[in-house]
């Protein structure tokens, strides 16, 4: 069995009077494609930025391979191997594409010309070598997520947390970016990843963890946790089952 | 990425003006060009570059003026050394304010520089004991280049030039290196920084301090050749306002951009000066309208800046040439 790459214990966050994860606990297995859903609001996006620093939890802790991750600047937790994407797209809008993924790959590599160089190969995986040039402003929003998830793949991190990778990409992207998710993860790659979409979801991942208000409801593989009755009064609705 | 070949001819033109040239009013005004010219880059190196707007930064200006004229007159060290030790203390005084921007955002850390380049100019005007207070510090014409008593102004033109080097030399490694493409990305977003690793806090905070230290050092080359020191000059808000316009009208985060922005700004100034300086105390502040009108202008319409609008042109051109 693989072991437990990252582990979410009794994480609690709130503000001002609104409970936003409520003793969330979890863990992640090495190689592991974990689907998180729930309906807004429900504390999946508070989660990532507990995870990857941005925020502080009230209670609990975030472990990386043992590694304490909470308490640390976000930088730190990047460097330490969490990747992510922005539920709002964040591209360096005045930056090209090529220099937006240079950023990523400059973590790990000091050379300014093999990180170009690293950069053009993942553009290429991510089928978005012809706008290598382009400025990042320019990018539509199904291309723009590829930049994103570009730019955190070429951190080479250990896990990636990617926050609504079909939302409000035109359908014909979705098939291709689904791919792309599958790709990695067959690659190796350790990935939680925030879908609203449940045909992508089901179809993606090997097991789901699903939240509402804050709290985790149902967790398990997708054809367990779709019948769940707590989650289909909650996010699902009678029409999914 | 600027190719260095404009700046190159910009900084061989003015190296060799002091060997066609004797005309001293001419000679003034290239030295001027250059001084305000590696202030402005110095500016860009944090409002450019890293993003962290100023406009108090003759705070660092004062102090190297104030640095390089105070161990002169005081203690009768050398204005090298003067140079050095306001250098250090921008320095410092840059670790703070690099400090704020991380507590401070936007208009806030804008207006917090403003306030601290007030409260220097408070203390430089008021504390009569050791800066002289609001009379300033005539700078004693000592002969000789340890003393920076040069009367030459040919040698004061490659001295000015080697600085604009520097600093010019400091914008384009942030323009190819590692540590530049980060702050270009925490200029761009802070927090898609931060998700890359980034050590944005850090690096602003860097980015500050040095911008600040060869702001100094323009302000105490600035304090020996114009030979006097004026708190209501040197920390005025007037002097930071300059240095960010000229970076702006040349190109913000552009290495050649504020060494073209004030060439135009001062060149204009001195023609205005000398068109209107004996009309009357009525126009004596027509320069500042010149300024507002400009600025207005570049931002409607160049909004690149100068390098911007000149690169586009010379890009438009280059297929008709090649073809």
């Amino acid at each position: 069995m693989a072991a437990s790459l990252l582990s979410v214990v009794g994480v609690t966050k709130r503000f001002g009077g609104v409970v936003a994860n409520r003793d969330v606990s979890f863990d992640v297995l090495a190689g592991e494609l974990l689907g998180l859903i729930g309906p807004n609001g429900a504390g999946k996006s508070t989660l990532f930025e507990i995870i990857t620093g941005f925020y502080a939890p009230d209670a609990g802790e975030v472990r990386l391979d043992g590694v304490r991750l909470t308490g640390l600047s976000p930088d730190r937790v990047s460097r330490l191997g969490v990747g992510r994407t922005f539920q709002k797209l964040r591209p360096f809008a005045g930056l090209t594409v090529t220099e937006n993924v240079m950023v990523g790959a400059l973590q790990k590599s000091h050379d300014v010309r093999r990180a170009r160089q690293e950069a053009l190969e993942i553009l290429a995986r991510v089928g978005l070598e012809e706008k290598a040039n382009a400025y990042a402003r320019t990018l539509s929003t199904g291309q723009r997520k590829r930049l994103e998830l570009a730019r955190a793949l070429a951190t080479r991190p250990r896990l990636l947390l990617l926050d609504e990778v079909t939302g409000g990409v035109d359908q014909r992207s979705i098939p291709g970016l689904v791919n792309l998710v599958r790709d990695l993860h067959r690659g190796g790659l350790t990935l939680i990843v925030i879908e609203h979409n449940m045909r992508v979801i089901t179809a993606m991942c090997g097991r789901i963890l699903a939240l509402h208000l804050g709290e985790v409801i149902a967790e398990g593989p997708p054809s367990v946790v779709t019948r769940d009755p707590r989650l289909i009064e909650a996010y699902l609705g009678q029409v999914y089952v | 990425m600027s190719s260095v070949a404009p700046a190159a001819v910009f900084f061989a033109v003015a190296g060799l003006v002091p060997l066609l040239v004797r005309d001293a009013f001419l000679l003034d005004g290239l030295v001027l060009i250059l001084i305000w010219g590696a202030s402005a880059a110095a500016w860009n190196v944090a409002g450019g570059y890293a993003g962290q707007v100023s406009l108090g930064h003759s705070a660092f200006f004062g102090l190297g003026a104030y640095a390089a004229a105070l161990l002169g007159t005081r203690w009768g060290l050398s204005p090298w050394l003067g140079l050095v030790v306001g250098a250090l203390v921008a320095t410092t005084v840059g670790l703070v304010i690099g400090y704020l921007s991380n507590r401070l955002r936007g208009p806030y850390f804008v207006l917090a520089t403003i306030a601290f380049s007030q409260v220097l100019l408070i203390v430089g005007s008021r504390w009569r004991g050791f800066t002289a207070g609001s009379e300033g510090i005539p700078v004693p014409f000592r002969p000789g280049f340890w003393t920076l008593g040069i009367a030459d102004k040919r040698v004061w033109v490659w001295i000015v030039l080697a600085l604009a080097v520097i600093v010019y030399l400091v914008e384009l490694y942030l323009e190819r290196s590692r540590h530049g493409y980060q702050l270009a990305a925490v200029r761009e977003d802070e927090d898609a920084a931060l998700s890359l690793g980034v050590p944005a806090r850090e690096l602003k905070v860097a980015a500050i301090a040095v911008s600040a230290a060869l702001t100094a050092v323009c302000g105490a080359l600035w304090a020996q050749y114009v030979g006097f020191v004026d708190p209501f000059y040197v920390f005025s808000i007037d002097l930071s306002v300059r240095f960010a316009l000229a970076a702006i009208i040349g190109g913000l985060g552009t290495a050649l951009g504020p060494f073209l922005g004030a060439l135009l700004v001062t060149t204009l100034e001195t023609y205005l000066r000398a068109q209107f300086g004996g009309i009357g105390a009525g126009l004596v502040g027509i320069y500042l309208i010149i300024y507002g009108v400009i600025l207005i202008l570049v931002v409607r319409f160049v909004p690149q800046g100068l390098t911007g609008w000149l690169a586009a042109r010379v890009a438009r051109r280059a297929p008709t040439g090649a073809g």
